[in-house]
């Protein structure tokens, strides 16, 4: 499911954006601060309790999940999908994550973003480690090739 | 406190990309960036969908979504939760977000691949503010001045200029005063190319008055050629607008082509188009070196005082047809002796003065015609009516725009600080003053 290439892209200081949705199908919208892969078919990822309680509420009641990952340089995106679980994150987890978050803002800065702009985005207070059994791969760089699915555990 | 639609206009900037979460009709979510969110009204926002087929989908499987969008100014995030109300696929509405992401996706270098298909539109069902990690950031939040009241003063002085060098400093001089914006330039449609030509500017040395935009080309040609105001809020991330050619080639003797001025650190620009009876006058073009430098209300203040002067400048032609008494002209230093060497070149009317190049077109033709008089007849004080009834000027017929050409002509020859300079008698006439002996050659 994930090759090098992708497990690296997953890894690097790229935006991570999460989706779920509640019994209701009604979605709801969180961040990432943080992820890295644990074999061939599985990611970790951090998230703060704090700041998205709707999507760690969603996660522990259905597991569904769609993680976006972005590069802000040029816009090379993927997007996975698959089954999560979740439980409170470690302490070396959570240095991890601090590690990401210095690494995500220094590449913002670079864009021309002023620090204070991206504070508010990156959080860890309340950290739960989310695992994701990923099941399936999209492409979703803006462009002709947006939106199509690169793997799937079906293929 | 009630967050309201209103209070997150620095989010719908297009700046900080938003979020958008889906789900399908089994509950499997999705999430994407969004590159353009805009607000229709004080219940509804409109999300382009260029790229993002699964997003669209979900929503007409299932109608509800949340967004996230950023405060361009502070990062500050706010959830929306989001009900799938309607799809736009033409209409005013649909023209306007398709100016806007255009404008947008040049913002963020991703023009080549914006193209608006169609607009989905949700009512907001709820608005919160997301906690965050860092205290909010009010400072950075200038005290702006009432734009309701700095429109009202500009347009006064606008309207009260009698002739088109004093419309065009009334507008720019009053944006600078009453809207603190130092920098900005006028552009006039002459109908007989697809391009605008710069009549007036403030804050830019050299002026770039004569410099010339093909209709389409960066901001200032794309109000232009679509009568739509254009704009940018965050340039720190983009290739800047303009060509980096025309600004290694400042050789306008050499190239005939005055260049087009800017800001090197401008981060927000506009351009207004200005619109009497549905034709494209005109742009008034304004830039700033701060980000979302210009809110909806300078947008609307803008269009009123560019519309003004737009109405203004058209007045002041029709009134020049009838020429009023003519003021005593100016005493003109004659013939001190030094030889003044104007060449003109017809191919394309274009006229140097001892070596400059000052202008070409229609206002080189009016410059060697006056010029002509002179030499036979001695004659310095002409009226704008005999210039029109002369055809061979070859004016173009419909609305020749004369009292901005000549405008544009005068402000070349005192920017160049030529020998031959051209004086506003009154309303209609013009004088034409000349220090030494002129020598009128073809080339």
């Amino acid at each position: 499911m994930l090759d090098h290439e992708l497990a690296a892209f997953i890894e690097s200081p790229v935006m991570q954006i999460i989706g779920t949705a509640d019994a209701d199908r009604r979605p709801e919208v969180g961040r990432g601060v943080g992820a890295w892969p644990l074999d061939g078919r599985r990611i970790a990822l951090v998230v703060s309790a704090w700041q998205w309680p709707g999507t760690i509420a969603n996660l522990r009641a259905n597991g569904m999940v769609a993680v976006t990952f972005s590069r802000p340089a040029d816009y090379v995106t993927y997007q996975i999908k698959g089954k999560a679980e979740v439980r409170d994150a470690a302490a070396d987890e959570i240095d991890r994550s601090e590690r990401y978050m210095v690494a995500m803002v220094s590449a913002l800065m670079r864009l021309g973003l002023a620090p204070e702009i991206i504070a508010p985005w990156l959080s860890h207070r309340d950290a739960r480690l989310v695992t994701i059994d990923v099941a399936s791969v999209y492409v979703q760089t803006p462009g002709a090739k947006a939106g199509s699915k690169l793997r799937s555990v079906s293929t | 406190m009630t967050i309201t639609l209103r209070d997150l206009e620095a989010c719908f900037e297009g700046v900080i990309p938003s979020i958008i979460a889906t789900a399908d009709a089994e509950g499997v979510p999705n999430i994407s960036y969004l590159s353009h969110v805009s607000m229709v009204d004080d219940e509804h926002v409109a999300l382009s969908n260029q790229f993002f087929a699964k997003t669209a989908a979900n929503i007409r499987l299932n109608p509800k979504a949340t967004l996230v969008v950023v405060d361009g100014l502070t990062g500050a995030q706010f959830r929306l939760q989001l009900a799938f109300a309607y799809t736009l696929e033409d209409g005013a509405l649909f023209d306007r977000l398709a100016q806007e992401v255009a404008a947008g996706g040049a913002q963020v270098g991703l023009s080549d691949v914006m193209r608006l298909r169609c607009v989905d539109v949700f009512r907001v069902v709820a608005i919160e503010a997301v906690p965050s990690p860092v205290e909010a950031v009010d400072a950075p939040r200038r005290p702006r001045p009432d734009r309701l009241f700095a429109a009202e003063n500009i347009v006064a002085a606008v309207a009260a200029a009698a002739d088109a060098g004093g419309v065009v400093d009334a507008l720019l001089e009053g944006i600078s005063a009453h809207l603190g914006f130092g920098h900005a330039m006028l552009f006039q449609s002459y109908g007989e190319k697809a391009q605008i030509t710069a009549i007036g500017s403030t804050g830019y040395v050299p002026s770039g008055i004569g410099a010339e935009v093909p209709f389409g080309e960066g901001l200032i040609g794309s109000a232009a050629a679509s009568g739509r105001t254009v704009k940018v809020s965050d340039m720190s991330r983009i290739r800047r607008f303009g060509s980096a050619v025309r600004h290694s080639s400042p050789d306008e003797n050499r190239t005939r082509e005055i260049v087009l001025p800017g800001m090197a650190d401008a981060m927000s620009q506009i351009a207004v188009p200005l619109l009497v009876q549905g034709h494209v006058e005109g742009v008034l073009f304004v830039e700033s070196d701060r980000r979302l430098a210009f809110t909806r209300e300078d947008e609307a203040a803008l269009a009123i005082v560019a519309r003004q002067a737009a109405v203004s400048l058209a007045l002041c032609e029709r009134m020049s047809f009838d020429p009023e008494a003519a003021l005593p002209a100016h005493t003109v230093p004659v013939a001190d002796g030094s030889r003044v060497d104007v060449a003109h070149h017809p191919f394309d009317d274009s006229v140097f003065i001892n070596g400059d190049y000052v202008i070409k077109g229609v206002a080189g033709r009016l410059l060697v015609h006056m010029l002509h008089h002179y030499l036979e007849g001695g004659r310095r004080e002409f009226t704008n009516r005999e210039i029109r009834l002369d055809t061979s000027l070859r004016l173009p017929d419909y609305k020749d725009n004369l009292e901005t050409r000549l405008l544009l002509l005068r402000r070349r020859l005192d920017e160049k600080h030529l020998p031959i300079r051209l004086l506003q008698l009154g309303r209609g006439k013009i004088g034409l003053a000349v220090e030494g002996e002129v020598r009128l050659t073809r080339r």
